[in-house]
């Protein structure tokens, strides 16, 4: 039986290797990883309150809000990457990288009810692009390989197939850009696209309003494309009801504006909130964000219990003047609400981690298949 | 189409099985143990399971983790959110529709069944010689199910098995109405049957002992506070007549000095009208007649070297003096001359000491007024034995004995047991083979007093109880038996009957090895049972049941 890394040498008259197979994240060294990006550029404060200095108690706001479930959905999403082989071509050895990717969307009726509302679950190969030798257009090249690697018969049994083949660049790798990060990014970019769809099928089905939100794990700095660009008015409204709740921020990273800031996160008093802050970044230069941090929960450590909370500036009043303080406070109150149950004794990030983020992250890997099976389809 | 209520889990820990297969369901699914479910599986067969256990989980890691989403332990809270929980349900394989057994596959759809399946799955669709022995209760709210259930009757009065034991504490008369009930039903069965020819199946006869109170004085009697609904569950759904028993005759113990000359608690008014339409008789025992059974006196003694015994067959021999005792009074007057030190007389190897003994034990049974010089047929009195091996076909005799000291009730009960032994293995040969009843069914409460592991091995009732235990299938005398507590019984007598009905019983009860069969949540249960609730054992069935039955027929003394 053809293998698909035979096969895909074979069609791409390379060479591989049936060198060892791997999940990434099971050997890479564990880094710090933000989920905020490092060109960041603060220039104002991004709420229409402008005297708040340090920080403001929700606490009140919080008991008030209880019963009320401002957000509604929830949205993750992972990816789990996997070095498959190496394949030689044109004297230079690549690695190709699979994945796993999952972007769910779950909705919570009530306290009670918690339901997978769309899920997406595709497996992708990422090989470099130099295969495409013969000067064809890469989708179109990498595409019409795909068709036939869903053809074999080790994905035709199982009733398995692969959505993508992404290319990345081939060109000469300096110290700190591995192929291998190259082939890991463009799965996580094609996470970070199922992403956006799946808030875009959101707002299409008029599901997110004011009553509804959306909570999205992790930041909402996406990188825009250039298609983005021409509809970007239109790209942003979809996210007026959309909140990005990171865990892990570099608190330092606004401290061009304020050089005090790790100082007052770590200082903040439970259920408080900082001032909200207005940035840009230069790689999404027409997008503003409203960024503030919320301690949900007394800790030790002083980071432990603070989420940085993230919105995009919708209309242009925001970008002027802000983020109005009173929807911020409403945000910061609900996510306040949401700090329990905790994910305590499953989850190392608990003291910050959402519950219901926690079951969408759950919700999506019991999805994939497991490393070994993923891992001897190749 | 049925409604699925689940899916199959297999996982590492807690796979499918031949016996046993999991399935989760929403948490607010109310389901009970014995609840028969479906599952779908492979080549269109559907295999049945009952509901073991159901366990709830959530994903909490621990109990910490719990109180810490309590903000540490803050009770008023409130979170936005209650975790996200299910439940497991454990339910043990009963059956496939094409006789599959291989494991049911995860993810297969779980689903309530309709009322021919639930029959289906437990053996109850095509069992043969029907006879109604309650209703089982299945699902709640607008899937709830009421089905009779019926035991197969050659395994509850033979051929097929024989023999019923019922144990539990519940109280309120609960195992004897439950006993009642199921020979009501076999009065209803077989009652007009005569046993002549192959077609009409077996004859019977009950035998029932009172011992408590008036419960059974009056079973020919209806019960004027049984409930409309109790009714149509007799007679629409069990197909039983609402009658109380027929052709019943009471036996109560003579005595000399009671407005009845009975010694019962029954009314003195309701035993003379008995009497008066010939249904009741007053028993006694003679000495000419009844001295062969005097070694019944002995049951409870513990006789290791066989001195009564001995004893017994020397007066009953009518050796030395004893050759002309011809009552009561001079045999006791006999042996006090016997206890005399220094007599030359008698048997050598018969200690004095153990004439003393035997003199103690006898004195205090035979100064019972029951036991006299005659019988007077005209004032309704009788021999019990006489009237015991004269049953006919459809008869029912109820022996009072509650009022007898502990020791006279075994004499009593041991002499009709064995005059009905005798009678079916044809050693009175005044009646006609054809006249006695194929099935003599006996019903004894408080069995642990006649087959407990405790009685002395020698006790004759003992050797008696368990030859009809052991030979009672074939010669057609079936036990009907009831007792507190299982575990004390005899082990060959639990173990030569068919079928058990488990009542309310206690924690240390079910600790036994008795109970070692019956998976934890059903013991639990067992210790839950409301009064009219058994779980049953039958031969024919493929799991335990849990069924219910109604109120008795016959008229019911609410204070004993």
């Amino acid at each position: 039986m053809n293998s698909i890394l035979d096969f895909i040498a074979n069609e791409t008259n390379s060479k591989n290797y049936k060198s060892y197979k791997y999940c990434i994240e099971n050997i890479a060294v564990p880094k710090l990883q933000y989920d905020d990006k490092q060109d960041i550029v603060v220039k104002r404060l991004g709420e229409t309150d402008k005297g708040l200095r340090y920080s403001k108690s929700l606490k009140e706001y919080a008991i008030k809000e209880q019963g009320n479930q401002l957000f509604k959905f929830f949205l993750d999403g992972s990816r789990r990457t996997y070095k498959v082989d190496d394949i030689a071509f044109d004297n230079k050895i690549y690695p190709v990288i699979a994945g796993q990717i999952g972007v769910g969307v779950c909705y919570r009726e009530n306290k009670d009810t918690f339901k997978s509302f769309q899920i997406n679950n595709p497996l992708a190969i990422s090989l470099p692009s130099v295969l495409n030798s013969g000067g064809k257009n890469d989708e179109l090249f990498f595409n019409q390989l795909l068709e036939k690697v869903n053809q074999l018969d080790v994905l035709q049994k199982q009733s398995l197939k692969f959505e993508r083949i992404l290319p990345y660049k081939y060109n000469a790798s300096k110290e700190d850009d591995k192929y291998e990060d190259r082939g890991v990014a463009r799965i996580q970019d094609e996470m970070i696209n199922l992403e956006k769809k799946a808030v875009k099928e959101l707002v299409r089905q008029k599901q997110l309003n004011k009553n509804a939100f959306l909570i999205k794990d992790g930041s909402l700095e996406y990188e825009w494309d250039k298609t983005d660009f021409k509809n970007i008015s239109s790209i942003k409204s979809n996210y007026a009801s959309v909140v990005g709740v990171s865990k892990a921020f570099n608190p330092e990273s606004l401290s061009s504006y304020n050089k005090r800031i790790s100082q007052i996160i770590a200082d903040l008093p439970e259920f408080h909130r900082t001032p909200a802050f207005m940035y840009e970044t230069t790689r999404i230069p027409d997008v503003k964000f409203a960024v503030w941090y919320l301690r949900i929960r007394k800790t030790i450590n002083p980071f432990d219990g603070v989420v940085k909370i993230e919105k995009i500036l919708v209309w242009d009043k925001e970008e002027e003047e802000g983020l109005d303080s009173d929807e911020i406070d409403l945000i910061s109150a609900n996510i306040i609400n949401e700090r329990n149950p905790v994910c305590y004794g499953q989850d190392n990030r608990w003291a910050k981690h959402l519950y219901p983020i926690f079951l969408t992250e759950k919700y999506i890997k019991s999805r994939y298949l497991s490393d070994s099976h993923f891992i001897n389809l190749f | 189409m049925s409604k699925i209520i689940g899916k199959i889990a297999a996982t590492e820990k807690a796979p499918t099985t031949i016996d046993v297969f999991y399935f989760w369901t929403n948490k607010n699914r109310i389901l009970n143990p014995f609840d028969v479910v479906k599952v779908k599986h492979i080549d269109n067969s559907i295999t049945f399971g009952v509901i073991e256990e159901i366990s709830h989980i959530t994903d909490s890691a621990s109990y910490l983790s719990s109180f810490i989403s309590s903000d540490f332990g803050n009770v008023e809270l409130q979170p936005n959110m209650n975790r996200i929980g299910m439940n497991y349900v454990k339910a043990k394989v009963v059956g496939n529709s094409e006789n599959i057994y291989t494991p049911v596959l995860d993810g297969s759809d779980v689903s309530l069944a309709d009322a021919n399946e639930i029959l289906q799955a437990l053996g109850l669709d095509k069992i043969k010689n029907p006879m109604p022995c309650g209703y089982i209760e299945m699902y709640r709210g607008e899937d709830k199910k009421i089905l009779p259930v019926n035991f197969n009757a050659q395994f509850l009065i033979g051929p097929e098995g024989a023999h019923l034991n019922i144990s539990g504490i519940s109280g309120l008369a609960a195992k004897t109405s439950y006993s009642m009930f199921l020979l009501k039903s076999i009065q209803q069965t077989y009652g007009n049957h005569t046993g002549v020819d192959d077609n009409d199946n077996d004859s019977v006869a009950f035998v029932v002992f009172n011992v408590k109170g008036r419960d059974l004085l009056a079973i020919d009697e209806p019960n004027t506070k049984l409930s409309r609904e109790d009714k149509k569950i007799y007679e629409e759904m069990l197909n039983i007549n609402t009658k109380p028993f027929e052709n019943v005759k009471y036996f109560y113990p003579y005595a000399e000095h009671t407005s009845s000359k009975t010694f019962s608690y029954g009314e003195t008014s309701d035993i003379e009208a008995q009497i008066d339409n010939n249904k009741a008789f007053r028993y006694k025992y003679i000495f000419k007649e009844d001295k062969d059974n005097l070694e019944l006196l002995f049951a409870n003694v513990e006789d290791t070297s066989g001195t009564m015994e001995s004893i017994v067959n020397f007066i009953v021999t009518g050796n030395d003096k004893f050759s002309d005792v011809d009552s009561w009074n001079t045999l006791i007057n006999t042996v006090k001359e016997y206890k005399q030190s220094g007599r030359k007389d008698g048997d050598k190897d018969i200690s004095v000491m153990s004439w003393r003994k035997f003199s103690r034990i006898i004195s205090k049974s035979l100064s019972h007024s029951i036991f006299q010089k005659a019988v007077i047929p005209e004032k309704n009195e009788i021999r019990l034995q006489e009237a015991v091996s004269n049953i006919k076909k459809n008869e029912v005799h109820v022996v009072d004995i509650a009022k007898l000291d502990e020791d006279t009730q075994a004499f009593v009960f041991g002499d009709v047991i064995r005059a009905i032994y005798d009678l079916k293995l044809g050693q009175k040969e005044y009646r006609d083979e054809k006249d006695i009843p194929s099935k003599i069914i006996i019903f004894i409460d408080e069995l642990n007093k006649y087959a407990s592991k405790d009685i002395p091995k020698n006790s004759p009732i003992l050797r008696q109880i368990l030859d009809i235990a052991e030979r009672g299938r074939s010669l057609g005398i079936v036990l009907f038996s009831v007792e507190q507590f299982k575990s004390a019984i005899h082990d060959r007598v639990k173990g030569n009957c068919a079928t058990h009905a488990f009542g309310r019983t206690n924690a240390i009860e079910i600790s036994k090895s008795d109970y070692n069969f019956v998976p934890l949540v059903y013991k639990n249960m067992m210790t839950r049972l409301s009064p009219g609730e058994y779980i049953l054992e039958h031969p024919v069935f493929r799991s335990l049941l849990n069924i219910k039955f109604p109120n008795p027929l016959y008229k019911q003394f609410p204070n004993g």
